[in-house]
Formats: C-alpha cells, sequence, structure tokens
C-alpha cells in the first residue's frame, strides 16, 4: 500500500508513555530479525499464554502474530493476507488474527521471502512455534495449521481454569498440578529446542519483573479513578503492548514506572483529554476495532471520555502463597489464581465474575456508559457479552451499547452504521444526566 | 410398528422416549458434544441424553441472550430451551468442548436452569498428564451426581454401563458395515435417523431397535441401480437428514462419516478395564474432535497421518470416492483443521467439497447446485 493511500486509523493518544508504543511495537518485530542474525530462537506466540517469562528466562524472542495482526490493521494492510487466506481455505469467519497471519506465512512462503512493504518488515520464519489454549480455541489450531506453511517444531499448552461455580479449595490442587506439568512439557521442550537448561534463578528474576511491569499497570489504572480522565482507553489499548509482549523484561518494568510518574503529573495538573468532561465511559470488552480507533477521539468530541476497559488488564495482581519455592509452580498457582480472581465474590453475588468485575468498575470509575464490542470473528472476547449486558442490567440503570464490527476485519465495519449508534448512545447517555 | 417406522417416529418426535421416562420419574440428563461419557449418567441409573437442535426451526429467542456469531447449533439447542422444549431435562451437562459450548453453559444455566447443573472440564491438549487431569475432573462430575441423586457411586455398575454401551457401539459398526456394499445396503439419511433416536432412549433400548433394523434391512430387496458416487461426510452436528438427503437425491451414496453425530460418538469402545473411570478415560478424552489437539509430529506428512490416519482407513475400507466437509459456520476448530484435512484426503486422490452452513434447513436449497457440480466431478 501506497504511505499516502493510507487512511487515518489510530487514535490521538492522551499520554507521552503511549506514543513511545509505537517504537516498541517496531523494536518486536526488529528484534526478531537480530536475534536470529545472532542466533538466537524466535518463537511465534500467543497472547496471556502465562508462559512469557518461561520465554525470557531461556533467551526465546517472542514473535506476537496476533499483535501483528493487529499491526496490519492499524496500518489497513490486512486485506491481502486476508484474502490470501481465504484463497487457501480458511473461512471469513474463522479468527481474523488467524486469517491474517496464515495469509502472510502462505505469502511469504509462495514468494520464498518477505512480501513486498510487510508492515514493520515482517514476521520472520520462526525457530519454533507455541501455542496454548488459554482465551481462546484458535490459539493451538492456528499453530497446528502453520505446519502447511513452514516447518518448525511446534508445541501447545493448555491454560484451564475452573468454572465459577467450582469449591476452590476442592480444585485448587487439581488445576494447580496440571498447569505446572503444562509448564513442565513446555520447558522439556524448549530445553530440547535450545539445547540450554532453564535456569530457575533466571526465572525467578523475570517473574519478578513480569509482576512488577503488571502492578505499576494496575497503579496506573488505579490512578485512573482521578477525574477528569488523564488516559484515555486508546493508550490502554497501546500499553498493552509492553506489558505482553515485553512480560519478563526491565523495559516494561521502566515503561510502567515512567506511565504512573506521568498520569500522576497529570492529575496533579488537572491535564483532561477533554476540557467539558461530560460522560465517563466504560470499555466494557471485546477486542478494539484496530482499524479505526480514532473512534475513542470521535466519541471526545462530544465530550465523552473512555476512562477504563474491561480487556486486555484481565488480571489484577494476586498472592501467591509462601509456600511455594519453585518459580515453574509460582507459574501455575498464579495462573489459577489470576483466573479465579473474582469467583467467589460472583458465587456471592451474580454469579459472573466478568459483571462483578464490571460493576466494581462502574463504582470505582464513577461511570456514565458501558460499550462492548462485539467482533464477529472473535468468539472468546464476543460470546456471553449479551449475556453480560443483561446480567449487568439487574444491577444497573446505567446506558449499555453493544457495537459490531471485527478486531481486523474492515469488511465487516461501517463507518455510517457506528456513527448512528453512537449519536444514539450519546443521546442516551445525555437523557440519564438530564435532570428530571 | 416396524423397526423402520418406530425409528422414524422417534426421530421425528424428537425426545418423545425421554419425555416418557421423565414423566415416569426417571431422571433425563441433558449433555452437550462428544464428551459427556453416557456410561457414568447410566451408572446412577439416569438416562443420558444428547441435546439436539432444530435445523427446521428459526433462531426467534436466543438472540436476545447470545450474540449471532456463536455457532448456529449451540444458538437453535438454546433457543429450544428456553422455548420450554427441554424441560423433560433434570441434569444438564456441558464438557468444555469449545469457547462456544463453555459460553453456553453460563448462559443456559443462567436462563434456563435443570435441577443439576454440572461443567465437565476437558483438556484440549493430550498426553498423561491430561489424562490425569480429565480422570479427575469425572471424579468431581461422580460426586456430583452422588450429591444430587442421593445414591453412591458403584464402579460395578459403571462397568456395567461400560459393557452396555460397547454393545451398542458393536451394533452400531455392524449397521455402518451395511454401508461398505455397492450399493450400500442403508442409506446415510437412514443412519442419521436412527442415531438422533438413539440419542434420547436407554441404550437397551436402542440396541433392540438396531437390531430390528439391521434385520429389515437384510429381508428387504437389495437397492441395485447404476453406480453412484460414494461420499464421505466430515464435519460437526448433523442432527437432521435434510443435508444428507439433499446428497442422496442428488445422486450419490453417503456411506461413511465422521461426525459429532456420527462415527466420531460411538466408534471407539471403552476398554473394560479393572478400574472403570481408566477405561472411560482413555476412550473419551482421545475422541478425534478437532477441539483435541494431538502432539505435532516432526514431518507434516507424520502430523497428518497422526491427525487424520483413522480418516484415511474409513475411506478406504468404505471405498469412498470423493469427500465433503459439512462444517456449521463459526466452528473455528473445524474452520481450521478443514483445509488440513483437505491437502491429507488429495493427497490420496480424493476430491473435496468443502461448505460451510448455517445450521438451517432453509438454507439447505442453496447447496444443491454445488453438491451436483461436485458429484458430476466425481463421475
Amino acid at each position: 500500500m501506497e504511505e499516502n493511500d493510507q487512511a487515518k486509523t489510530t487514535a490521538t493518544k492522551g499520554t507521552d508513555a503511549a506514543r513511545k508504543v509505537r517504537a516498541m511495537v517496531k523494536n518486536i518485530y526488529k528484534s526478531c530479525h537480530d536475534a536470529q542474525a545472532e542466533g538466537k530462537k524466535v518463537a511465534y506466540i500467543m497472547v496471556s499464554s502465562q508462559y512469557d517469562e518461561i520465554l525470557r528466562a531461556m533467551d526465546i524472542v517472542p514473535l506476537p502474530t496476533e499483535n501483528y495482526a493487529g499491526l496490519c490493521a492499524a496500518k489497513r494492510d490486512m486485506d491481502r493476507f486476508l484474502t490470501k487466506a481465504e484463497e487457501d481455505g480458511y473461512s471469513q469467519v474463522l479468527c481474523s488474527y488467524a486469517r491474517i497471519g496464515l495469509g502472510f506465512d502462505s505469502m511469504r512462503k509462495d514468494l520464498g521471502c518477505m512480501p513486498e512493504n510487510a508492515p514493520d518488515g515482517g514476521m520472520p520464519l520462526p525457530d519454533i512455534i507455541l501455542g496454548s489454549s488459554g482465551v481462546c480455541d484458535p490459539r493451538f489450531k492456528w499453530f497446528q495449521a502453520c505446519g502447511r506453511f513452514m516447518t518448525a517444531p511446534t508445541y501447545s499448552i493448555d491454560v484451564m481454569h475452573p468454572a465459577v461455580h467450582c469449591d476452590l479449595n476442592a480444585v485448587r490442587d487439581h488445576y494447580v498440578r496440571y498447569q505446572k506439568e503444562q509448564f513442565e512439557g513446555l520447558i522439556a521442550f524448549l530445553e530440547k529446542q535450545t539445547g540450554k537448561p532453564l535456569n530457575k534463578e533466571r526465572l525467578w528474576e523475570t517473574i519478578r519483573l513480569g509482576d512488577e511491569a503488571w502492578r505499576l499497570w494496575y497503579e496506573s489504572d488505579l490512578l485512573r479513578m482521578s477525574k477528569p480522565c488523564v488516559m484515555p482507553s486508546q493508550d490502554h489499548f497501546s500499553v498493552m503492548v509492553p506489558a505482553y509482549y515485553y512480560s519478563g523484561t526491565q523495559e516494561a518494568v521502566d515503561f510502567f514506572q515512567d506511565l504512573v510518574n506521568e498520569v500522576k503529573y497529570k492529575i496533579e495538573n488537572k491535564l483532561a483529554v477533554v476540557k467539558d468532561e461530560k460522560y465517563r465511559i466504560l470499555y466494557g470488552g471485546g477486542l478494539p476495532p484496530w482499524h479505526t480507533m480514532w473512534f475513542f477521539n470521535y466519541f471526545e468530541s462530544f465530550g465523552a471520555v473512555f476512562v477504563i476497559e474491561n480487556q486486555y488488564r484481565g488480571f489484577d495482581p494476586v498472592e501467591v502463597p509462601g509456600h511455594v519455592k519453585d518459580p515453574v509452580e509460582f507459574l501455575a498457582w498464579r495462573t489459577f489464581l489470576r483466573y479465579t480472581k473474582r469467583h467467589e465474590q460472583a458465587r456471592a453475588n451474580s454469579g459472573n465474575p466478568v459483571v462483578e468485575r464490571i460493576l466494581d468498575l462502574i463504582k470505582d470509575y464513577d461511570i456514565d456508559g458501558v460499550f462492548f464490542h462485539a467482533c464477529r470473528s472473535c468468539r472468546a472476547t464476543t460470546i456471553g457479552q449479551i449475556h453480560t449486558k443483561n446480567t449487568l442490567g439487574r444491577y444497573t440503570d446505567l446506558p449499555m451499547t453493544q457495537f459490531v464490527s471485527d478486531m481486523v476485519d474492515l469488511r465487516d465495519y461501517s463507518e455510517a452504521q457506528w456513527k448512528a449508534q453512537i449519536e444514539a448512545f450519546l443521546e442516551a447517555l445525555a437523557a440519564r444526566k438530564r435532570p428530571l | 410398528m416396524t423397526s423402520i417406522t418406530q425409528m422414524e417416529d422417534l426421530y421425528t418426535q424428537r425426545g418423545k422416549r425421554a419425555r416418557e421416562l421423565h414423566a415416569a420419574g426417571q431422571k433425563v440428563v441433558g449433555y452437550f458434544c462428544c464428551f459427556v461419557p453416557d456410561e457414568i449418567i447410566a451408572a446412577f441409573d439416569m438416562i443420558p441424553y444428547r441435546i439436539q437442535g432444530c435445523m427446521s426451526e428459526p433462531i426467534d429467542r436466543a438472540d436476545a441472550h447470545i450474540e449471532p456469531m456463536a455457532c448456529p447449533f449451540a444458538r437453535s439447542c438454546f433457543n429450544m430451551a428456553i422455548k420450554g422444549d427441554y424441560s423433560f431435562l433434570d441434569g444438564f451437562v456441558v464438557p468444555h468442548s469449545c469457547d462456544t459450548i463453555e459460553r453456553m453453559y453460563h448462559i443456559w444455566r443462567e436462563n434456563t436452569p435443570a435441577a443439576f447443573n454440572h461443567f465437565l472440564n476437558v483438556p484440549h491438549m493430550m498426553g498423561p498428564s491430561s489424562d490425569a487431569f480429565y480422570r479427575k475432573e469425572l471424579e468431581f462430575f461422580i460426586k456430583a451426581l452422588e450429591d444430587w441423586s442421593g445414591k453412591t457411586f458403584d464402579p460395578a455398575k459403571l462397568k456395567d454401563a461400560i459393557k452396555l454401551y460397547n454393545q451398542r457401539r458393536a451394533r452400531l459398526r455392524e449397521l455402518y458395515a451395511l454401508r461398505k456394499p455397492d450399493p450400500p445396503l442403508v442409506s446415510g439419511a437412514e443412519i442419521t435417523q436412527l442415531l438422533v433416536a438413539g440419542m434420547g432412549m436407554p441404550a437397551d433400548e436402542h440396541i433392540e431397535l438396531i437390531d430390528g433394523l439391521i434385520g429389515e434391512i437384510m429381508r428387504r430387496p437389495q437397492p441395485k441401480g447404476p453406480k453412484q458416487p460414494r461420499i464421505f461426510i466430515w464435519g460437526n452436528e448433523i442432527d437432521d437428514t435434510a443435508f444428507i438427503k439433499l446428497v442422496e437425491e442428488s445422486g450419490a451414496s453417503v456411506v461413511m462419516d465422521d461426525l459429532c453425530t456420527g462415527s466420531r460418538f460411538f466408534w471407539d469402545d471403552v476398554p473394560e478395564t479393572a478400574d472403570p473411570l481408566d477405561g472411560i478415560v482413555s476412550r473419551y478424552l482421545h475422541i478425534h474432535c478437532p477441539r483435541s489437539y494431538k502432539p505435532a509430529a516432526e514431518t507434516r506428512e507424520d502430523d497428518l497421518e497422526n491427525r487424520f490416519g483413522y480418516i484415511g482407513e474409513f475411506v478406504k475400507t468404505w471405498h469412498a470416492d470423493g469427500v465433503i466437509f459439512y462444517i456449521i459456520r463459526y466452528c473455528d476448530t473445524c474452520e481450521l483443521e478443514g483445509p488440513d484435512l483437505r491437502e491429507y484426503l488429495n493427497v490420496k486422490g480424493l476430491p473435496v467439497l468443502m461448505i460451510e452452513d448455517d445450521y438451517s434447513t432453509s438454507t439447505i436449497g442453496q447447496l444443491r447446485t454445488r453438491v451436483q457440480a461436485f458429484l458430476e466431478m466425481i463421475v
């Protein structure tokens, strides 16, 4: 795509920290190319697979294929990869991240080299492919399908958590044990691939760095309760990059420390996102529309700011028991505790941990309305939104809306439809605030 | 009443027998997919009921609760539930088979709960630690059934149930063997009717029905006619004869399948092990469903053979001339599996037609031209 043909897709950010993320994204792909030149292993990975710190401890460079799909959408250079995947027989309703990834891989294979002008230099052929069942089904099926386009040792792990109705005391050991075994299987695979044993002291260090970055991320979100909003949701959807793709590094810690400092500074100096903040909106769930992130600014032009999100920072800090002395077991415990953080609260109240989190956010962030984004090709983050909305309706009378498009496939997006729906949502927000 | 008319009756009036048993005081436990062992439910003297949708009814109520980009089969089942069609279910059990079904458990339970509701977690990965995990999940399931029913689990009764269900499997394989001759002695539509009928009745009654059907098939005149393409069907849920009939009316014989509602759910026996749960685990966790992940082999060829070798045997043994994939839309695991399976089958010289559909009889007719064109290509 010619540079001057590219439509505006990104949103204007509120913080300097978020503005630095673009360079970090570029560096992800550059690092992969550089790493291979240095003889290091590069691995295709899936976000939130809970194994990031293991990879960092073993000097494996992560190559996040989902992020690459989002990048292609933000650059409006996704159609050629989507089309290629569809020509290869993948359904138009299949996860569009997977379609872009497989389309890219297929094109790279056919060409025998990187597709021309691939965003950020393209994804190099990985040395290893690492899937997981955490979050959704395509995370291991997509990487299994990669075998059609490349030969790279492939391994996947389960990331399992119990249903909300389970007695956590009864199932805890069972889940932690299985998760630990899954990590151990992965480590054995990686040791074979790298020829090096895992250094557990090093793993403790990457875990410390990973947890510290996430703690700071959490702290920045707590600061965002302040009114008016100084860090909007478009910034959040940028800062998830260092949180996930630099997890286990000092770089991520430094980034989030800077973010915390900046948010504090902005609060102290009342540097608001919009001058006249009329409505505070919660991004209630769903992958963001990477192809059209400027819609956040469009809302802002009406005085409506997205102030917090129920997406990506899915886990608040958890306290792993002190008796856990092995870092792999620590990761297993952390996984279990992260996924079950609101189970007991949910059992005592709505029965739904997502609803509990949203209710907490509504209260803590003084929310006026809730926005959901349904992605036509993402089952995991979309299915259940209506149910969540219905359940929330029992506890709050806030206006709630569900917009439909896709995370990266622009064919599922209609600007006119969105603008009409935005208008209607703004009217609902105004009606609720209007004095009787 | 002949077995064929009885089968047609049970197929048409879905759940008829289960409703009768429920009315007589027996507990009927509904479940989704292939990962909930019938034998465990039967060992508690309850009736396992495989939940089905209804392709001929529009989804007119479910969309207020679940997004339209979810599997239309699951939405159809839920649509029936909120309209009261599943009020005869005393229990509701959902395995974590895929993203949609996992979500469905919570939505269903919240909106139309049964007296007993249970979620059975099922690993996607396959290996020794997954076996141990699934076994523990089954133990939780058994404990939940004990608490609900007030009965104590008896391993001897589970062994008996395993024997009984293996007998049913053997009979079904016997029936499937009647599809090997050319032309086959039994149609794909008849097979679908029989399987659907069996989803809502006790195994011993289903065995009786299968035996009766086999007898009637053997007594009726053997089909004759010109050579027709022999089709193998692969996909997810087909609990309606509409599509199979369309293929057969287009001039082909549907001779074998790998479907959630077909051979996938019954083909392999449960090994009769000293501890019956060992047999259950080794059988159910290793069902060939695209949602399960077999560890990758070193080469592409080995990986495909490892994943699809059993299909290779099926198409060879049943002399298939072509393969049709019937995938219900929004099934990510089937959508990702399909192109790999097509590659595997094409290498064996088998043509493949890949169809994605909406689980609705109103869209079936649109597929006729594609099916006919595919069959002409084979001939």
